[in-house]
């Protein structure tokens, strides 16, 4: 009997039947582990730099006087924009922009300074491009900041001319400054908000694309689902002795990624640790479970695939991270709603950059355990169905002979 | 030529009949150009939900208040006594920031003094704190500069030169381009220019993966390599200008997106851009021989493809290694060039080296396809004979 003890059918045969396949079928490696850490190596190097600095932008300088060139040398100063070219007319300068050289043209006009200390109030006019939308808006924030510098020079010596006293003169220069106190991510690093949500929401298309293709693999030879049904010894120990595996190596790059993140961008993670663990976990299940049944539901695989890229690769603007929820309207709103990845970035992003108390973090983990029993009730329930139906049709056939 | 007619009607009908293909060359085509921009159908942000802590409660403070409540960019929805109990409030996400107008705020005021407030905009999304922080630092502006020119004019200055010492160089920011700042208006031209990209290149390296069944009675016509190619692109031509012309002009017009560019223009631009993606998709399908692997690389590509080509992050920004590499795909030129001619307006000449990219790669992966199947054309005719 001993012996014997290993073949026993159950959940471990299954298991290692699974494991197996991996060593059996070099793609389904290369479709799970070293595709999604290759996309996910493309992503991490495009935002290597977390923060966009020194955007180009050109000057159209038609003053040349002393305020004009310290205008100049100061924008090119701030963090935000280089000062890369001096053009000579505009329509110059909108070749620029058109072609993309330059994000914006700065244009001071003629006898600036001579304006401003005569309170002519001139203006300095910024052209910027807003088709890209984060490069526009960076441009205009280090012109708008480098130019408020110089302006509040001049403001304090139009004072101090006039025989106010500099303290006296500094206060009065700004009645109401406002302190903006920028939460969760001060320093406003893109990699820790767009790469930390970009790499969970590739993963969420690998998983449920190559779940239902491994899934459809078995679904589309009958009696391969049968053979897998008879090795775990029943419904449920074979079903998760399939999708284990798979589960592991899913949470073995979704770890990658994360040990990128918090060791190589310092990505903060100022929640708790557990509750972080346990949604990628129900994530990975969630978007499984999801994949699984989309196989067991749809014939052939190649249609059960189709829909799940169709619902996972645009599902990034759907999570709400570049354009908020907030602001959809109620279609894409409940569409983002149903996707496993909205929950688990809404958790990832309490757990790391909010350090959301554990009293709040809650309802996202709950959505997604949620799912994950939805989507297993849903696969099992079709494969019961099938084996039902099989076996009235083998009844239906022993019958007639 | 006859021959090339052949082939492309044949490969026109495998495009038609062959369920997986058209799904993914025309269906998706039809179905993405509904679903994908509905995130971005509302253009902008408004009234972003902040609380208000107001620890001073006189005229000064509550008319900010208002004054804040009346811009388009935030509302003012609750008031907490502390800030404590306003976190939370963040921290449950149903609020994105707090204005804390400290006691005394008014007193400061008509002191003469500095009067700061506080602001706590949440950062963990951009587009919720750059509107909290424009409104709230404009509304301070505005209103300090007020202050500022009363006080002026009480020191008995005249009121034109008070106004003028409070802002003595303005700065004028003109937006071009998409001066609304609409999210749909600066992710959509792209994301549609990779979703043509992608469709294509899935469904053209599946036809190549399906057995096809004119081989047969091409071998009789003996129809030679440069025929079958030149056929087969030609096919995908007929289709993807459908589908072109709908994504770059008839779906940017049906969501209301400004076209600055000329009809001919754009299809000067994509003409070498769907050759480039239609010799890139029958390497693709050489290299992939499996129609299910196809699908599923391609779908995982999309995204680091849109980043690649710098639109939504800066180029700049990019390392200059990467910038490189990227440019073997066809959508890091053709996003920059489509956009730039049919969003900015651009000419030609400006956006010269994208499409002469764009036309390298469409000589490249063209030529190659063509000297892959004359080789193996010599091979089956060397053996046949």
């Amino acid at each position: 009997m001993r012996g014997k003890g290993n073949l026993r059918p159950g959940f471990l045969l299954v298991f290692v039947r699974e494991v197996e396949q991996f060593r059996k079928l070099p793609v389904l490696l290369a479709l799970t582990v070293l595709m999604p850490l290759f996309l996910m190596g493309i992503l991490a190097v495009v935002f290597s730099q977390g923060l966009a600095t020194r955007l180009p932008i050109a000057v159209l300088n038609l003053d040349g006087g002393d305020l004009s060139r310290s205008i100049i040398r100061t924008i090119d100063a701030t963090p935000d924009t280089a000062v890369v070219i001096n053009v000579s007319d505009l329509s110059e300068a909108r070749r620029l922009i058109l072609s993309g050289q330059v994000h914006g043209v700065l244009m001071i006009r003629d006898n600036l300074e001579r304006d401003v200390f005569a309170g002519r109030r001139p203006e300095v006019v910024f052209f910027y491009n807003t088709q890209t939308l984060t490069a526009g808006n960076l441009t205009l924030r280090g012109v708008n900041a480098a130019l408020a510098g110089v302006e509040g020079g001049i403001r304090l010596s139009l004072r101090t001319s006039h025989g106010e006293p500099v303290d006296i003169a500094q206060a009065a220069l700004s009645p109401i400054p406002v302190q903006i106190n920028p939460l969760f991510n001060p320093t406003m690093n893109y990699s820790h908000f767009l790469l930390a949500a970009l790499l969970p929401a590739v993963l969420q298309i690998i998983v449920v694309t190559s779940t239902a293709y491994a899934v459809g693999r078995d679904v589309e030879t009958r009696h391969r689902l049968r053979v897998l049904r008879r090795l775990g010894g029943g419904l449920w120990p074979a079903m998760f002795g399939k999708l284990l595996p798979y589960t592991l190596v899913f949470l073995f790059v979704l770890g990658i990624s994360d040990l990128l993140l918090f060791l190589w961008f310092q990505l903060p993670l100022r929640g708790d640790r557990m509750l972080l663990l346990s949604a990628g976990l129900l994530f990975v299940l969630a978007n499984q479970m999801f994949g699984a049944f989309l196989a067991v539901a749809m014939r052939p695989m190649a249609l059960a695939i189709s829909i799940g890229t169709f619902a996972t690769a645009p599902a990034f603007g759907f999570m709400g991270i570049g354009f908020p929820r907030l602001g959809m309207t109620p279609f894409a709103y409940y569409w983002g709603e149903a996707l496993p990845g909205t929950w688990y970035l809404t958790a990832r992003i309490d757990q790391t950059l909010r350090g959301t108390p554990p009293d709040l973090s809650g309802k996202p983990l709950a959505v997604l355990l949620f799912m994950v029993i939805i989507f297993t009730a849903l696969t099992a329930l079709c494969l019961e169905r099938n084996r039902i139906k099989r076996q009235q049709a083998n009844h239906a056939l022993e019958a007639v002979s | 030529m006859s021959a090339v007619i052949f082939i492309c009607r044949m490969e026109l009908r495998r495009i038609l009949t062959l369920r997986p293909v058209f799904s993914v060359m025309i269906l998706a085509v039809v179905i993405y150009s509904a679903f994908y921009p509905q995130p971005y159908r509302a253009e902008t942000l408004r009234d972003v939900p902040i609380a208000l802590v107001d620890l001073d409660g006189t005229d000064s403070s509550r008319a900010f208040a208002r004054r804040l409540d009346a811009s388009a960019d935030v509302a003012v929805v609750a008031a907490f006594p502390d800030l404590a109990t306003a976190e939370h409030e963040v921290f449950a996400r149903q609020l994105s920031g707090i204005l804390v107008i400290p006691k005394f705020f008014e007193r400061d005021l008509l002191h003469g003094r500095a009067s700061p407030i506080a602001l706590y905009a949440d950062a963990s999304y951009f587009l919720l704190y750059s509107r909290i922080s424009s409104a709230v630092t404009a509304l301070a502006k505005t209103m300090g500069s007020e202050v500022e020119a009363k006080r002026l004019i009480a020191a008995n200055i005249d009121p034109a030169i008070a106004f003028a010492a409070t802002d003595p160089m303005p700065l004028t920011a003109i937006p071009l381009f998409n001066p609304q700042g609409g999210y749909a208006t600066y992710i959509l031209p792209a994301a549609l220019v990779l979703l043509l990209q992608q469709t294509m290149l899935i469904g053209v390296s599946l036809l190549g993966t399906y057995p096809k069944e004119w081989e047969a009675e091409a071998q009789k016509r003996k129809i030679g390599p440069i025929d079958r190619v030149v056929g087969c692109l030609l096919a995908y031509f007929v289709v993807e200008v459908c589908a072109f012309a709908f994504y770059l002009i008839a779906v940017p017009y049906l969501y209301g997106i400004p076209r600055l560019g000329s009809i001919w223009l754009i299809a000067t631009v994509s003409f070498p851009f769907i050759l480039a993606v239609g010799g890139l998709g029958m390497l693709m399908a050489r290299m992939l021989s499996n129609p299910v692997l196809v699908q599923m690389v391609a779908a995982g590509m999309g995204m680091p493809f849109l980043f690649m080509s710098g639109f939504s992050w800066p180029a700049d920004a990019i390392p200059a290694t990467l910038r490189t590499a990227a440019l073997v795909i066809p959508s890091t030129s053709a996003i920059n060039a489509l956009v730039n001619v049919s969003q900015l307006g651009a000419s030609l000449p400006e956006v010269g080296p994208h499409v002469l990219t764009l036309i390298f790669l469409a000589v490249f992966y063209c030529g190659l396809v063509l000297f892959l199947e004359a080789r193996a054309f010599r091979y089956e005719t060397g053996n046949g004979g």
